[in-house]
């Protein structure tokens, strides 16, 4: 048997192995042509003296300010160098007040995702309608529908926020708006996707005993795509949350603005308490929705 | 209610075509009320065309139809065809129930052509139908499970929740597309009971598959070869020549498929095909 006869067997049975080879070896050269140029430009150094660096921010990072609200000095002298006593500072009395405007600021963070999550689904919905493959929406709305959602979608929160406070000023307006406008993507995807998975026999055999248009959409739709949104936006303002602890980088208001000020101020040790605030927000509220979730499907 | 036509159902010379193609041609068909009536046939041989055709979901290419005092022929308007649907109920191949609303909330389903408003809107029943839906339930068996999700249900007993739906909507005209489709011999025989039961004051036309269920469902056999009546027989003059008729000689290639093959297989030892 020659070796020509075997051939077609042969792509049969190795071709999708033989493609998949090929996307790996893409893959791998991808990856070294981006450390190879990153390389010839020289720009993969990690500084003059990175041990001793992070020898100094992990120990003033694994001793979080908080503790000091407690366990800091009363009576800390501040004193010039031939010995003269320039101020006294109640360390405890500085890091509690610290702590009042952390509170305050992670308050701020929940109310932008809340709101921002809660205005981003309510513009998503209509246009999760529209897109929705299965509702037949006309063609011509559904692309423009589309395109919005996919826009939305590609534009960080972050470009949103800055290009929002320049608008709207700084403060939570701009953070809410920016998270809406992002979401909104996200939303509308994942609205559109539970619309298209409804199960249409059901919805003809309601119609199918005679009741009306709204009767229907109670009946049969409602019920079957309602628990499917709560989850999802559940979903969504947890990613959020998440979202909005960095927005006040740039002047949108909440834990972000801390974050920056410790950053710039070398405060490891207050960087540390508020990841910590961020950390016990996200994971409480990701436990919280998961168990939402899973009660309603 | 004002007094009940004795035809339920007139079809004369009519034609049903989808994409050039003809899926049914009945030059004369007479249904009266309370018929029990099984359509019979092979795949494709236009049972469920029959069954839309009179539901109102779709429109005769020519010719006339009646179905309960409504001409099926011209467009009906919004109305008057949810007025037909609510006469007419339906039970349909596979399940067809809302799988996250009760078993008894898939009962008042049945209800909504006459409660209307917004408390239909709320899922929020009178008492009154509350206490039928209750009753219905308990009729196919099922009120222990009435609070249950009914996608929590087995097939048999979504099945019965249909027909207690079914008992609520209180049709004229029941159409069933294989009802049993998916149930176990005994399931199937228990479901058609409920079915004929629930039949009482209406004219019920089956579509059935299996021989063994057309003494439970009918008194009347129409047989459907290539969208035309092969036969419209008593049930008692139904045997199995019809029946061998009917589902053999759909075309030259079934007929083949079904002789020698089924002698094989009836004697698979000494007969097995080996190339």
């Amino acid at each position: 048997m020659s070796l020509l006869a075997l051939l077609p067997g042969f792509a049969d049975r190795f071709g999708r192995r033989i493609g998949f080879l090929a996307l790996s070896l893409a893959y791998a050269l991808l990856v070294a042509a981006c450390i190879a140029s990153l390389l010839m430009e020289n720009e993969l150094s990690l500084g003059r003296n990175p041990l001793a660096n992070l020898a100094r921010t992990a120990v003033e990072f694994a001793r979080p300010s908080f503790l000091d609200a407690w366990s800091g000095n009363p009576n800390l002298e501040y004193r010039s160098d031939d010995g003269t006593l320039l101020r006294v500072e109640n360390r405890r009395e500085v890091e509690r007040n610290y702590l009042a405007g952390l509170g305050e600021a992670t308050w701020t963070t929940i109310r932008i995702a809340t709101l921002g999550s809660v205005l981003g689904a309510l513009l998503a919905l209509p246009l999760a309608v529209l897109t929705a493959r299965n509702l037949l929406a006309p063609r011509p709305l559904a692309w423009l529908a589309k395109g919005v959602l996919d826009v939305a979608r590609s534009i960080h929160t972050l470009v949103f926020g800055l290009v929002l406070v320049g608008i709207v000023g700084l403060g939570p307006t701009a953070g809410i708006l920016a998270i809406a406008l992002h979401s909104l993507g996200s939303y509308g995807k994942l609205f559109a996707e539970s619309i298209e998975t409804l199960d249409m026999a059901a919805i003809n055999a309601v119609r199918g005993v005679g009741a009306g248009p709204v009767q229907v959409f109670f009946n049969a739709i409602w019920p079957a795509v309602l628990p499917q949104f709560v989850s999802s936006h559940l979903y969504v303002w947890e990613f959020n949350i998440r979202d909005s602890t960095i927005l006040g980088i740039i002047g949108a208001g909440g834990l972000g603005l801390l974050i920056s000020e410790a950053t710039s101020l070398f405060q490891w040790g207050r960087l540390s308490t508020v990841l910590l605030v961020v950390f016990l927000l996200v994971t409480s509220f990701d436990a919280m929705s998961r168990r939402i979730r899973k009660a309603l499907l | 209610m004002t007094s009940v036509p004795a035809t339920v159902i007139a079809l004369k010379s009519l034609a049903c075509i989808a994409d050039d193609r003809s899926l049914l041609e009945i030059d004369e068909l007479t249904v009266g009320a309370g018929e029990r009536i099984a359509i019979v046939g092979h795949n494709g041989a236009g049972k469920t065309t029959l069954l839309r055709l009179l539901s109102g979901c779709m429109r005769p290419a020519h010719g006339s139809a009646e179905v309960l005092g409504r001409a099926l022929q011209d467009a009906l308007p919004a109305a008057e065809l949810r007025a037909l649907r609510q006469e007419v109920g339906q039970v349909l191949q596979g399940v067809h129930l809302v799988a996250r609303l009760s078993a008894i909330e898939n009962a008042l389903i049945g209800s909504l052509g006459r409660v209307t408003g917004w408390r239909s809107w709320m899922r929020w029943y009178p008492a009154q139908e509350v206490a039928q839906a209750e009753a219905a339930l308990q009729a196919v068996g099922l009120l222990a499970h009435a609070y249950t999700r009914a996608d929590k249900l087995s097939g048999g007993e979504k099945q019965k929740v249909a027909i207690a739906r079914l008992l609520m909507q209180r049709p004229r005209l029941i159409l069933a597309d294989e009802p049993t489709a998916a149930l176990d011999p005994s399931g199937a025989t228990e479901v058609c009971r409920l079915l004929v039961k629930a039949a009482r004051r209406a004219t019920l036309i089956t579509v059935v598959h299996s021989p063994a269920l057309l003494p439970l469902l009918a008194e009347r056999v129409i047989g459907l070869k290539q969208g035309r009546i092969a036969f419209d027989l008593p049930l008692a003059s139904v045997g199995d020549h019809e029946l061998g008729n009917l589902y053999r000689s759909a075309g030259g290639a079934v007929r083949a498929l079904a002789s020698p093959a089924v002698q094989s297989f009836s004697d698979p030892i000494g007969h097995l095909p080996i190339r």
